[in-house]
């Protein structure tokens, strides 16, 4: 549904997309996941026909985003990190405005309309204006706008953005509704990395490159059975002394991560070991964001743990 | 491909029976300047007479109502590339250009709508004199709201940001406007401004006008013949519109939309 081959976005020096390459299939709920800055507005945007790449090419729905972005803007709704509604008209009328800019008949708009209001819960806001409504309404609306016709791929780009916890459930909420319904390819980016546990399918890109993908829990069970967490006052020595038995840490400046592969009689014989020398001791399950901290350790010298975990 | 631009116009003239000051502005400017600047002029002015030069206002000031309605229409092109509108038009199955062309449709019909407002404020103040042609006024209103539209659009394809609003007012809106027969003959000018005049298309719009609103009085009629307006008039809409589309085309114009999207992510 949505295929990219070397796909490249340069602006002067810098490379914001990097030859990425992506296969997402049809009906598939697609995670690209990365830090800020790392290319996935700009991977969205060249997908979503607003920017022309520099390089590469892509296809949205089998058309060619270079050569027939229309036919591609019909199939696709895109959801940006910024609103594309009208705050001075209602939302029914923004609904209107934007079924009728995908040339949608007036029965068909209404009945859409109806749908929409009733799955976003945004009924009993039908004739108030954009402007009045909370950030957590207006993203529902903004997500309701992208899919009136009915789009065979929904881009969205960092949906949760902005939001508090409560409304970021229910946008969640809602696109899971929405693909139940609908069936529709979901190509989301996000940096919270625990929203995109859901996702078929993830691609972390760093830099403007696919770093790692494939699904989330295959990459989290790859990782490692348990990352073993160790707190004390002095880490960089703690470190060195347990890299022979445990192989390379990941020091945040809290805390240092392992992966650890061991047994509980392991861990047991850690805890006596190091009693007294640490402050804490802490065995779990990995997650996506040990993937993506692990990922980007072991591709460049000096960890940017810090700035990845935001 | 019509469903959209007719959604762009219905869109814009919501916006503007939404926006009451907007619309009393577009009535109070007008009068103010037939009724009050109208009568000081026309006190200064000996030979045919105070009501005369009002009434040679007449057409400047239902031309002044068409630049400012569709001037500020189709520069809210710009405010929409800020706000959220120009996001859900670039990202609609059309090609870019034809969001300029519904922009224009769309600031011509809500500056005709003004100026149909105000025409019917003329009336009752009994400015309309009797020879006023229907058809042509028709077609006046028609062909000067379009082609200060497309000055609109042009200007809007080009600036980047609202910021610099303040500035299209005073070097884009007033020069055209005082640079024209709306308030004085062009032959009467000195031949500098003469000459700035007659490039300046909404000149002819005036003109047009006045031929469709005469005024009556010996030595301040029309400047140039109806024929010659509407084509100046016409040309300039096509070619003015034509860059603009191709503008609009182009990534560049879509640069400060495409940057704020890309500021918390990238």
């Amino acid at each position: 549904m949505v295929a990219a081959r070397g796909l490249t976005k340069r602006y002067g020096e810098v490379l914001a997309v990097d030859a990425l390459d992506l296969d997402v299939p049809a009906g598939a709920f697609f995670g690209l996941l990365g830090p800020n800055g790392s290319g996935k507005t700009t991977a969205i945007h060249m997908l979503s026909t607003l920017i022309r790449p520099s390089a590469g090419e892509a296809r949205v729905a089998g058309h060619d985003v270079r050569r027939e972005p229309v036919a591609v803007r019909r199939a696709i709704g895109v959801v940006f990190q910024e609103p594309a509604l009208d705050r001075s008209l209602s939302v029914e009328e923004n609904l209107r405005l934007a079924g009728r800019l995908y040339g949608l008949p007036a029965a068909e708009i209404r009945r859409r309309t109806e749908e929409l209001l009733a799955l976003f819960g945004l009924g009993a806001r039908r004739r108030q204006s954009a402007a009045a409504l909370s950030g957590g309404l207006r993203r529902a609306l903004d997500i309701a706008r992208g899919v009136i016709h009915r789009p065979q791929v929904l881009f969205l780009d960092e949906p949760t953005i902005g939001l508090d916890v409560p409304n970021r459930r229910a946008i969640w909420r809602y696109i899971a509704g929405l693909r139940a319904e609908t069936g529709v390819t979901v190509v989301l980016t996000t940096h919270y990395l625990e929203e995109a546990d859901d996702c078929d399918r993830v691609a972390f890109i760093r830099a403007g490159r696919v770093v790692a993908s494939g699904a989330p829990r295959a990459l989290v069970e790859n990782l490692a059975p348990r990352i073993l967490e160790v707190e004390g006052a002095d880490l960089e020595p703690l470190a060195l002394r347990l890299a022979p038995k445990l192989g390379p840490a990941l020091n945040d400046g809290q805390r240092l991560s392992f992966c650890f592969h061991g047994s509980a009689a392991d861990f047991g014989a850690l805890q006596s070991e190091l009693a007294g020398a640490v402050e804490a001791l802490r065995l779990r399950r990995p997650n996506l964001n040990d993937v993506f901290l692990w990922v980007n350790a072991t591709q460049t010298p000096a960890p940017p743990a810090r700035a990845a975990a935001r | 491909m019509l469903r959209p631009v007719y959604a762009v116009m219905e869109r814009e003239v919501l916006r503007l029976l939404r926006q009451r000051a907007r619309l009393a502005a577009a009535l109070a400017r007008p009068l103010v300047w037939l009724l009050v600047i109208g009568a000081g002029f026309g006190a200064l002015y000996d030979p045919a007479g105070r009501a005369a030069y009002q009434q040679f206002l007449v057409p400047g000031v239902v031309g002044m109502t068409l630049l400012f309605g569709a001037m500020l229409a189709a520069l809210g092109t710009v405010h929409d590339k800020e706000f959220g509108v120009m996001r859900m038009l670039v990202m609609a199955p059309l090609p870019h250009a034809w969001i300029v062309i519904a922009k224009l449709l769309a600031a011509a019909l809500v500056a005709a709508l003004q100026a149909l407002v105000l025409l019917a404020a003329l009336a009752a103040l009994g400015y309309l004199a009797a020879g006023a042609a229907p058809l042509l006024l028709a077609a006046a209103l028609a062909a000067t709201a379009f082609a200060c539209a497309a000055i609109g659009m042009l200007v809007a394809a080009f600036s980047r940001t609202l910021e610099n609003f303040a500035a299209v007012m005073n070097f884009v809106i007033f020069p055209v406007f005082f640079l024209s027969g709306s308030l004085y003959p062009v032959q009467a000018l000195p031949a500098g401004l003469r000459a700035a005049a007659m490039l300046n298309p909404y000149t002819y719009g005036v003109d047009l006008l006045r031929h469709a609103l005469p005024a009556g009085a010996a030595g301040l009629g029309t400047d140039f013949g109806i024929g010659r307006d509407l084509a100046v008039l016409a040309l300039f809409t096509v070619c003015a519109t034509a860059l603009a589309c191709w503008r609009f085309s182009r990534e560049a114009a879509h640069e400060p939309l495409v940057r704020r999207l890309a500021r918390k992510g990238a």
